[in-house]
């Protein structure tokens, strides 16, 4: 696959000053214009846990783009940094080095107020498990992060409309999380991550305590989403299967990318074998072909 | 691996755990043997001889004291097993038995036992000599308080200990036996079951516990009423208001609250605010395993804010008492004891001299209480009641106001046990009569906050003014006990105890009317010795109290926000800031914290209400004093948890 790389200056609205962005273009997806702006970019992140003497590199420099109705999938072998990688890209946690960069926002300026502020209304999260407050009803939980936005509530009635139809957890308003099945508690999630309409949906294997037939589900959920509503999605997973659903799939190893795929036109077969031998080629270490 | 380094490693990994259970049990026997060890210091025993107050008082408050630890402990225990269940459920699934577990965690327990003892009772050793000079100087005794070690209370306090260490065993025995491995490992989840729906039944048992408290505290106005004690058993009065406010606080937490909770969400359709979800819904489901520990809370600081208002009420009053009593430094009958005065002159004393005639005459108590017979239950309202009487032109020198016309009367020192029960009223006629003679007096005044005839003279009954004419004509008819009192105040305090010395030779001597007869400092002393013990005693078990119900919440929610941190780290992941959490946690903290400690104060403020005036002449002044110490210290452990949950809340991400 080629790469074609070129640089572009632009004055940065927070510090005043001109900067320097990559803008990474790849051959075979249509060309993107130099004037719209990636949602997620990432610059040579790395990160090292520990302190000076179990010091421990985990990213080992990373840069990274991701576009507007993307739905980026990342795999990699367990310990591979999956998660660490996911955490950094969400604010969530902060890289060792790098920047990181959503809406044309660096986070690392922001302070911790504003940070939690801007997760609120512009991100979206999905993780593994531990997604639902189990002292509020499905309904609250959804509506949870609009808890301090100015969304009206005709607004906000319209859009948990949609999205319940969409996600098929309509009559499940009203239950706790622990009267519901683990497939409607990640679709009840994926709900709360699309409901303040974020720029990019963060997901942190979410298929993970499925079975396949609730995962297939939750999947097409959300490919239906991207597709439809055109919700930029970032998915961590060890699944091939979940992962055939995305656009694009990062490949990690090491801490850095390795290689990734793209669907392009394929078909979701297809793709899922392109997959299924990238694994191979990667190698057995650790990765768990099923 | 031995059993002792698998204790030890367990220990180890504990502390986080031990150290609030070793700071309880600390704590308790720092407690148990200050208390123990006051009793048999040599200045405190010395200075209770000699005022001649009871050290029985002491003692039976120390069993208290041992039941409220006793209880603490196994609380603390029972909260810290919890916590631990999981550790306990995988030594057994690895299959160690359960005896061998029950071993493992006696030695645990004896080693905790055995250092905080030995930490406690150094601490208790030297806080007793502080909370001795405490007691001594509420006594206003200046003796010094030597730091003594006393054997007995020493082995006095490893008895209770050892007993401790036993009970605490055998619920530690009990839990193991009861539970299995599966509960064992649910047991942090199972304890605060989860409230879903709401029934009708809720609902009403939840407006039966407002009722009830309602119910409590009305009753309890008229507990002394006249008509509440003459309808009612008093005892069976009490023990109905007792229960009633009980019972309708359990409901008012289980219940109530749960409802009221369920309302503000439900108008809210979903759209919590950051605030209802940490706040109002976690409270909310919660309540069904907080409501008996939240309403022993509760039972307990309206427990201790009562009786330590009640005794600082009469400690509070203890001047005032003595003035009641002796309105007067010196009080002189009859002219008996006359050369007192002449060797206060002697000495160059100065002083001021206040006499009073007096007679006594018979008041028909129907005319004075407005009462039938129904209504007056056990009083004999057909009886006379004897009252003394005191001429205007004497009751001048207190009142220099006070006018009189022909057939008319003022009431005054009316202010007793009956004054609350049964209020005098000014402008009406009372019928009284003196030897064969009867006259009829219209009341042009009631005065009740003054004091003048001694109360060897006036038989703590209500004093009537008359005219002196009146006076001069009952006086040839009657033929009183006392017919004059000299009430003698000195100039300068320094004097006081030359002629305290001058006076008790005299009384010695028999010369002084009644050889019973004590002066105002006499009466003082010994009201303020009783009074500051009491106060003492009550305090030290009000901090008990306190202390125990403060650590037990601070426990608790120390439990819960373990519990909730998960929900956190969402909250935090889906972007709330920490600022915003611990919003909603402040709610929480101040339902927590403050629900039982305001409803606890209302509780006593009834209670201390509806009888205080057995105990003393003030009310509010020491209802502040007390509710403000007691909520500043409680406030301590609202903050510490505060401070507990702000950590969680930090690392929650
Ligand atoms: N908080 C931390 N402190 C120290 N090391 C950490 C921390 N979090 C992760 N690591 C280490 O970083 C490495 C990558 O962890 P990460 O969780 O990102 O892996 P992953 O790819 O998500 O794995 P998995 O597929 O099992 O979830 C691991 O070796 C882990 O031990
Ligand atoms: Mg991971």
């Amino acid at each position: 696959m080629t790469k074609m790389s070129f640089t572009i200056f632009y004055l940065s609205r927070e510090s005043n000053d001109w900067k320097k962005r990559n803008v990474y273009n790849v051959g075979n997806e249509s060309i993107q214009g130099v004037d719209e702006m990636a949602v997620l970019v990432a610059r040579k992140i790395r990160k090292t846990y520990g302190k000076r003497t179990l010091k421990q590199e985990v990213i080992k420099g990373i840069d990274l783009e991701v576009h507007e109705g993307e739905f980026v999938g990342i795999m990699g072998p367990s310990g591979s940094g999956k998660t660490t990688l996911l955490n950094v890209l969400c604010s969530i946690d902060f890289p060792t080095e790098g920047i990181v960069e959503i809406n044309g926002k660096p986070l690392k300026k922001m302070k911790e107020r504003d940070l939690a502020k801007f997760r609120r209304e512009h991100l979206g999260f999905i993780f593994q498990e531990y997604n639902l407050l189990d002292t509020l009803t499905v309904k609250e939980n959804i509506l949870l992060p609009l808890s301090i936005s100015k969304v009206p509530k005709k607004v906000a009635e319209k859009r948990l409309a949609m999205l319940v139809e969409y996600l098929g957890i309509a009559d499940i308003l009203n239950k706790y999380p622990n009267e519901i099945s683990g497939g409607q508690k990640q679709r009840t999630s994926a709900a709360r991550a699309l409901i303040a309409e974020p720029s990019i949906v963060f997901a942190d294997e979410p298929t993970g305590a499925l079975d396949s037939k609730a995962a297939t589900a939750l999947l097409a959920n959300l490919e239906n989403i991207n597709k439809e509503r055109g919700a930029t999605i970032m998915m961590v997973t060890h699944d091939p299967v979940a992962a055939s659903f995305c656009s694009r799939v990062l490949f990690l190893k090491d801490g850095q990318i390795y290689t990734e795929l793209y669907k392009g036109d394929k078909t979701r077969q297809a793709f899922f074998q392109d997959i299924l031998n990238t694994q191979k080629v990667l190698g057995g270490d650790g990765y768990d072909i099923n | 691996m031995t059993l002792t380094s698998l204790v030890l490693r367990s220990m180890k990994k504990n502390v986080k755990h031990y150290y609030l259970y070793f700071f309880a049990l600390i704590f308790s026997v720092t407690l148990c043997f200050s208390f123990v060890t006051i009793q048999y210091n040599p200045s405190v025993i010395e200075a209770l001889e000699a005022s001649g107050t009871a050290t029985a008082g002491f003692e039976s408050i120390t069993y208290v004291l041992y039941f409220i630890l006793i209880f603490f402990i196994l609380y603390a225990n029972q909260i810290f097993m919890k916590r631990r269940s999981k550790e306990i459920g995988l030594y057994q699934l690895i299959g160690m038995t359960k005896g061998f577990v029950f071993r493992l965690l006696l030695i645990e327990n004896v080693v905790l036992f055995s250092l905080a003892a030995g930490i406690g009772m150094v601490l208790g050793f030297v806080a007793s000599r502080f909370f001795a000079m405490i007691l001594m100087k509420l006594m206003k005794n200046d003796a010094i308080v030597s730091l003594s070690f006393s054997m007995m209370a020493f082995s006095k306090s490893l008895i209770i200990f050892a007993l401790l260490l036993a009970v605490v065993m055998i619920q530690i025995f009990i839990m193991i036996r009861k539970a299995s491995l599966l509960s064992l490992f649910n047991a942090e989840k199972k304890a605060d079951e989860r409230v879903k729906k709401f029934s009708p039944f809720h609902m009403m048992m939840g407006i039966v516990g407002i009722c009830l408290i309602a119910y409590g505290y009305y009753d309890s106005t008229r507990l002394f009423s006249v008509e509440g004690a003459t309808t009612n058993n008093l005892l069976v009065n009490m023990l109905l208001i007792l229960g009633s406010s009980i019972l309708g606080t359990y409901l008012f937490f289980r219940y109530s609250v749960a409802l009221i909770m369920n309302l503000i969400r439900k108008s809210k359709k979903g759209y919590l605010k950051i605030t209802d979800v940490l706040g109002v819904t976690t409270i909310m489901h919660r309540m069904k395993g907080n409501a008996s520990s939240l309403t022993l809370i509760t039972v307990l600081t309206g427990l201790a804010v009562g009786i330590m208002t009640l005794s600082y009420i009469s400690y509070y009053s203890s001047e005032a008492d003595a003035k009641r009593l002796s309105p007067f430094d010196y009080i002189l009958f009859d002219n008996k004891g006359i050369e007192f005065l002449n060797q206060l002159e002697a000495e160059g004393i100065e002083y001021e001299k206040t006499t009073f005639h007096l007679s006594m005459v018979n008041v028909k108590m129907s005319d004075l209480f407005n009462l039938d017979e129904k209504d007056a239950g056990y009083i004999n309202i057909n009886q006379d009641a004897i009252s003394p009487v005191v001429p205007l032109s004497d009751y001048k020198a207190i009142n220099p106001e006070a006018r009189l016309n022909d057939g008319e009367t003022i009431i005054t020192s009316y202010v007793d046990i009956l004054s609350e029960l049964l209020p005098l009223e000014s402008g009406k006629k009372i019928r009284i009569h003196a030897g064969e003679k009867n006259y009829s007096l219209f009341i042009k005044d009631v005065r009740e906050d003054e004091f003048f005839l001694s109360v060897l003279a006036s038989a703590s009954s209500p004093v009537l003014i008359v005219t002196d004419e009146l006076f001069d004509e009952i006086q040839k008819n009657q033929n009183p006990e006392i017919s004059t009192q000299i009430g003698i105040n000195l100039v300068n305090e320094k004097d006081h105890e030359k002629a305290e010395t001058l006076y008790k030779n005299l009384r010695e001597r028999k010369i002084i009317e009644y050889d019973y007869q004590k002066t105002y400092k006499e009466y003082y002393d010994g009201n303020i010795a009783l009074n500051g013990m009491t106060i003492f005693v009550t305090g030290f078990l009000g901090m008990a109290f306190l202390l125990t119900t403060g650590s037990i919440l601070y426990f608790k929610q120390m439990g819960e926000a373990e519990d909730e941190r998960e929900s956190y780290t969402i909250l935090r992941k889906i972007g709330f800031s920490n600022g915003e959490l611990m919003r909603g946690i402040y709610v929480k903290q101040l339902f927590n914290f403050g629900m039982p400690l305001m409803i606890g104060l209302l509780h006593s403020y009834f209670a201390v209400k509806s009888g205080w005036w057995l105990f003393g002449s003030e009310m509010v002044t020491p209802m502040i004093i007390i509710i403000l110490f007691y909520v500043s210290m409680y406030m301590v452990f609202g903050i510490l948890s505060v401070f507990y949950y702000k950590k969680i809340v930090k690392e929650a991400l």
